[in-house]
């Protein structure tokens, strides 16, 4: 205390000094009216930036949460953007009530393997968030496998870069179907097999999901035709297709629940009984 | 001492009076406008107290701009130069045991009047650049400052001559 008084009384004529320019600043900026202005103009610019700065800073610590955020706003419009595919294809229907059977869940990939030939994901949501096998995992922009197996927390996917991995899938002008499977090279590298050589087919044209497969549903789009190869001797086109996203580059990811698939399931048993 | 304190206050407020209602009304060449109130500041012995004097120079500098209906430069300018003056004191005398305890009671003319230039140049400089407060208006702040400078000059060093007759008897 001692101390802090001495310094005072060591610097008094400066800090005197600073107090009545503080004090005359005032006296100038209540008496002009020109002078208010300008120490107006100047005082925003220096707050304008420093809360700029600030702002960016408590930007930056909130980009989790904002994140978390936009996060559930998607898994909300990816409802509606699957629910919507479905009827824009169908545009008869759109008077119609229809069913849409279909749940997002969201999810994160923990773990990505893209070079083996039989590659598998790792999501952080398991059986507690709602997630059994045999559900469809989508990203923003195409599909990314499988669930195969769950745990409490965790769940492992099937990834779309997997050989044995085959997904319905259709021509968004042409209504072909055909199956969609990894060719084992390329991320980028897939095939289609089974489209039948009579439909139509177009350089370019968007894949998208068939809607057969019961684990998603219609309309995702996927990617599309690079080239193709009419095989006469066997009647099915020869079909190289290529992803709109890179599935080893994924984080966020959809899960789709289909609610109707243990009714599904029970019918193909009944048939083949 | 007591006769000291009385010349200060008497001459504080002559010079005020004598800015306001004589020079203020002055328009030399139709603009310049002497500051001969920077007198005071010249006159205030050097070896008095500093704290008291930055008070002073701020009260008078508010005098001015209350009187003369102005915003606050005056007394942002008379603050600064009650403030800095001990530095110019040292710039324009030396460090050195010749610093004079007043500036009447110094016999260099030369130190005298380079002083008086480098105070009074310092405190138009910053009363002119608060008045115009405009980065275009620099040529005018220093026209305004050289050219006003010289007047007031030329009154100081006239006035703290005679001033100094009174401070002797």
């Amino acid at each position: 205390m001692r101390r802090i008084i001495e310094a005072l009384v060591q610097f008094r004529n400066p800090i005197l000094y600073f107090v009545l320019l503080g004090l005359s600043l005032l006296f100038l900026n209540s008496r002009s009216h020109f002078h208010q202005y300008y120490l107006e103009k100047y005082s925003l610019y220096f707050s304008q930036s420093f809360y700029n700065i600030s702002s960016d800073i408590g930007n930056y610590f909130h980009l989790r949460k904002i994140n978390d955020k936009l996060l559930k706003e998607n898994k909300i419009l990816k409802y509606f953007q699957l629910k919507s595919n479905g009827i824009s294809l169908y545009p008869d229907a759109i008077k119609a009530k229809k069913r849409f059977s279909f749940k997002v869940i969201d999810a994160n990939v923990i773990k990505n393997s893209y070079l083996n030939q039989r590659n598998i994901l790792i999501i952080d949501k398991g059986h507690e968030d709602g997630i059994t096998s045999e559900m469809g995992v989508i990203s923003d922009q195409g599909i990314i496998g499988v669930v195969k197996s769950v745990s409490k927390n965790y769940s492992s996917v099937i990834s779309i870069l997997n050989q044995d991995l085959k997904i319905n899938v259709r021509l968004k002008n042409s209504s072909a179907f055909g199956s969609l499977s990894w060719k084992g090279t390329n991320p980028n590298d897939f095939q289609i097999d089974d489209v039948v050589i009579n439909s139509s087919i177009v350089k370019e044209d968007t894949i998208i999901t068939g809607g057969m497969s019961s684990f998603f549903p219609l309309g995702i789009p996927l990617g599309k035709i690079s080239n193709y190869k009419a095989n006469t001797k066997s009647g099915y086109y020869k079909i190289n297709a290529s992803l709109f996203e890179d599935p080893s580059q994924v984080y966020y990811v959809y899960v789709i629940e289909n609610k109707d698939i243990e009714e599904i399931k029970k019918l193909k048993k009944d048939i083949l009984k | 001492m007591n006769s000291n304190i009385l010349t200060l206050i008497i001459s504080f407020f002559i010079i005020v009076l004598v800015q306001v209602f004589l020079f203020n009304n002055m328009f030399i060449f139709g603009f310049i406008n002497p500051m001969i109130y920077l007198l005071f500041l010249v006159v205030y012995r050097f070896d008095d107290d500093q704290t008291l004097f930055i008070l002073l120079s701020f009260v008078l500098g508010f005098c001015i701009d209350f009187l003369s209906q102005s915003g606050g430069a005056h007394t942002i300018s008379s603050l600064t130069i009650g403030f800095l003056r001990p530095l110019l004191i040292k710039y324009s005398f030396g460090v050195n045991s010749e610093a004079p305890s007043s500036f009447q009671n110094d016999l260099r003319r030369r130190n005298k009047y380079f002083f008086l230039a480098l105070l009074i140049l310092i405190h138009h400089l910053l009363y002119f650049t608060i008045v115009y407060f405009n980065w275009s208006a620099t040529f005018l702040i220093l026209k305004n400052t050289i050219i006003t400078s010289v007047f007031s000059l030329i009154l100081i060093a006239l006035i703290s001559r005679f001033y100094k007759k009174l401070n002797d008897t």
